[in-house]
């Protein structure tokens, strides 16, 4: 258990995101501790993949406040921290995935002890390196964008729908990489609409406000 | 002093005061502007005399040359919204900037069709490719990309700060193209044609030129105020205010 | 942990579009058909009379060679926003600016390079001089990296709009009505004998300053249009 008087990693205080005047989601209040694992509920149209954009740094903060390691949100602050997950994998698809994990490694660096090779083989794709990914099942596409969480150093992963397009190996797998996270002192904010199973201790959770 | 005045500031800044404030004003200035542009339009084509080489075709600067005036004055105000737009995200400002462009271009565009019109007693021809005139044909396109570039967008919001974005592009633009249409001016063509000399022009000429401009600048001002009344309400719809002001104005038999 | 170096990351973000350019190479050459067959259309329709030709011939590679470029450049970050590493790259913790130049630069080598390496025969088929033709690609390779700068924050202000074609060459004609002229200019002066180095240091002293502020420029239009 996390000691609840330690500085959270994210903070969010009355958190909304407004879009043409109308409030997307929100006010939202919610804060999130190195070794835990939130899920984010709520409808289809309830924001949750609008919250997860926002927290990634692609949206501005439109009300309340939002605070990273108790110090103020901006860029810098964040950088290397945060993995993004989201509906588009942020695949090349003219090439393959050993390349497109190259890629990602030369602008976040890597974890010490983890390869392109090794992270592949983990994830399943072990044959299917070299493989140009617009060649590989969804499910295959959707395991070669989970080997960038592996691969890469963050301590906060944000994972949009994380299970979809994966067969029962495939949600098995995300929820080991997740265990694995937060066993090892990172964060993650999980969007789905699907019950997780998720054996590492109950997961917070975040209701947006439909 | 220095505290008063950003608190006036900041409360004109939202959108309900503004707009009854603009809503008070607006009249004033379209009557101003009204007025003061009958007495120019009386003292350019009535009192002002003929001139010995032009003739009467001259006394289309009363209109050509106030309007390009504006060209260029409104692009500098809706840069400057832009750039507080962008700054401070200051819905005011986008609005200010966004409807600026359209009365700006409209503006060029006058400028452009009477610049044509007197081309063709002046030079034979409806166009010349004349520093000043293929300036103003640029200006207009900055006007219409950052029209476009506003309508582009799905969120309106959105689309004001990217135009906003490009319409500071544009104001760096501005004078390296003046200069550089100079220089291909005089490389091509040897001399140009210059028809207003700065110390030519007589008083008889001048008040009413300058008269015209200010009532360009109270046009400018009334309708800029209507316009961004028009967008406040839009871009406020749901809020309080707003429908406030539509219960107010609709008709008791309607709802009914 | 292995910390991203700043010189690896600007490699293999070119070294990425670079790769994926070549595996397209289909696309490359079009931008350089389609100048070949504008710049072929021009004798048909004015004549092929050398004299007229000749002082036209400047002017028109020049401006075959932007029109083949805004092509082009609508491209630029259209498969990025598309497939999700656009975000990605605004995500990663290296500064974006440099990361955009790098794209930039990409886009330069494979759609403006073989350009110039074909206007010798585009101007060719136009009768330039031969003596002008060095004026010709020095005010290309100053022209070009001007556009393809310009066009990218352009492009990326459009970068959350559905259909940008017609719209972009709309806000970068007032853009690129300098580059043109002093390009042009220089190619002109050369022919009538006149010095022609004025127009061709204005040139560079933009592309300077473009180069140090057109990157800037496209982060911050980039996290404008992305913002909704």
């Amino acid at each position: 258990m996390t000691p609840t008087d330690a500085i959270p990693l994210l903070q969010a205080r009355g958190l909304s995101f407004l879009r043409a005047d109308e409030p997307v989601f929100g006010p939202l209040d919610f804060a999130l501790h190195a070794g835990e694992l939130a899920l984010v509920e709520g409808d289809n149209g309830s924001g949750k993949t609008t919250l997860l954009r926002l927290l990634a740094g692609l949206l501005h903060v439109g009300e309340g406040e939002l605070r990273w390691r108790g110090r103020g949100w901006n860029r810098d602050e964040r950088a290397g921290d945060v993995l993004f997950l989201g509906h588009q994998l942020g695949l090349k698809m003219d090439m393959s995935p050993r390349e497109n994990l190259r890629i990602a490694a030369g602008l976040h660096g890597t974890r010490s002890g983890r390869t392109a090779a090794s992270v592949l083989i983990q994830v399943g794709l072990a044959g299917y390196e070299d493989e140009p990914v617009r060649r590989l099942s969804a499910g295959q596409k959707k395991r070669a964008a989970l080997a960038r969480l592996l691969l890469l150093p963050a301590v906060l992963w944000l994972l949009d729908e994380p299970y979809a397009n994966l067969d029962r190996a495939g949600i098995a797998l995300v929820n080991q990489l997740l265990e694995e996270h937060i066993a090892g002192g990172g964060a993650a904010l999980v969007t789905s609409h699907g019950a997780v199973s998720f054996h590492g201790g109950e997961p917070k959770r975040i209701r947006m406000h439909g | 002093m220095s505290k008063w005045i950003p608190l006036w500031l900041h409360k004109l800044g939202s959108p309900p005061i503004f707009y009854r404030f603009a809503g008070t004003l607006r009249p004033w200035f379209l009557g101003l502007a009204l007025v003061a542009g009958a007495v120019a339009l009386y003292g350019g084509l009535a009192l002002a005399p003929a001139d010995y080489q032009q003739g009467d075709a001259y006394r289309i600067i009363f209109i050509h040359v106030p309007s390009a005036w504006m060209g260029l004055f409104i692009y500098g105000v809706m840069a400057v919204a832009s750039f507080v737009a962008l700054v401070w995200r200051i819905k005011l400002a986008e609005a200010v900037a966004m409807e600026s462009a359209p009365i700006g271009a409209a503006f060029t565009f006058i400028t452009l069709v009477t610049g044509s019109l007197w081309g063709k007693p002046m030079w034979g021809t409806w166009w010349t490719w004349d520093a000043r005139l293929t300036s103003e044909l640029v200006l207009l396109f900055l006007y219409l990309g950052v029209i476009g570039l506003y309508h582009a967008f799905e969120d309106r919001r959105q689309g004001a700060r990217a135009a906003a974005f490009l319409a500071i592009i544009g104001i760096i633009n501005v004078p390296i193209v003046h200069f550089s249409v100079n220089w291909w001016n005089t490389l091509h063509q040897g001399s140009t044609v210059r028809i207003l000399g700065p110390s030519k022009i007589s008083a008889s000429m001048l008040w009413p030129l300058l008269t015209m401009m200010v009532a360009t600048k109270l046009y400018y001002v009334a309708s800029l105020f209507g316009r961004v009344r028009a967008d406040l309400l839009e871009l406020e719809s749901g809020k309080d205010w707003v429908r406030r002001i539509a219960t107010e104005n609709s008709v008791p038999g309607e709802q009914a | 942990m292995n910390q991203a170096s700043l010189p690896r990351a600007c490699a293999e973000v070119l070294r990425r579009d670079l790769t994926l350019a070549w595996r397209r190479r289909g696309d490359i050459a079009m931008p350089v058909l389609y100048a070949l067959i504008v710049a072929t259309l021009f004798p048909f329709a004015l004549g092929p009379e050398d004299a007229l030709l000749q002082r036209i011939a400047g002017g028109v590679v020049l401006v075959t060679v932007l029109l083949a470029m805004l092509l082009a450049l609508d491209a630029m970050f259209r498969s990025d926003i598309e497939d999700g590493s656009l975000e990605q790259l605004v995500l990663a913790p290296q500064p974006l600016a440099l990361m955009l130049a790098m794209k930039i630069l990409a886009h330069w080598l494979t759609t403006a390079l073989p350009l110039i390496v074909v206007a010798p025969l585009l101007a060719g088929m136009l009768h330039l001089p031969l003596a002008v033709m060095g004026v010709l690609l020095l005010a290309l390779l100053m022209a070009t990296p001007m556009l393809s700068l310009l066009g990218a924050v352009l492009v990326a202000l459009t970068a959350g709009t559905r259909r940008s074609g017609m719209l972009l060459a709309l806000m970068l004609l007032p853009l690129c009505v300098p580059v043109v002229i002093f390009a042009a200019g220089a190619v002109a002066a050369a022919q009538q004998g006149l010095p022609w180095v004025a127009p061709i240091a204005w040139l560079g002293a933009a592309l300077a300053l473009a180069l140090v502020l057109a990157p800037l420029a496209c982060a911050a239009a980039l996290r404008i249009a992305l913002d909704a």
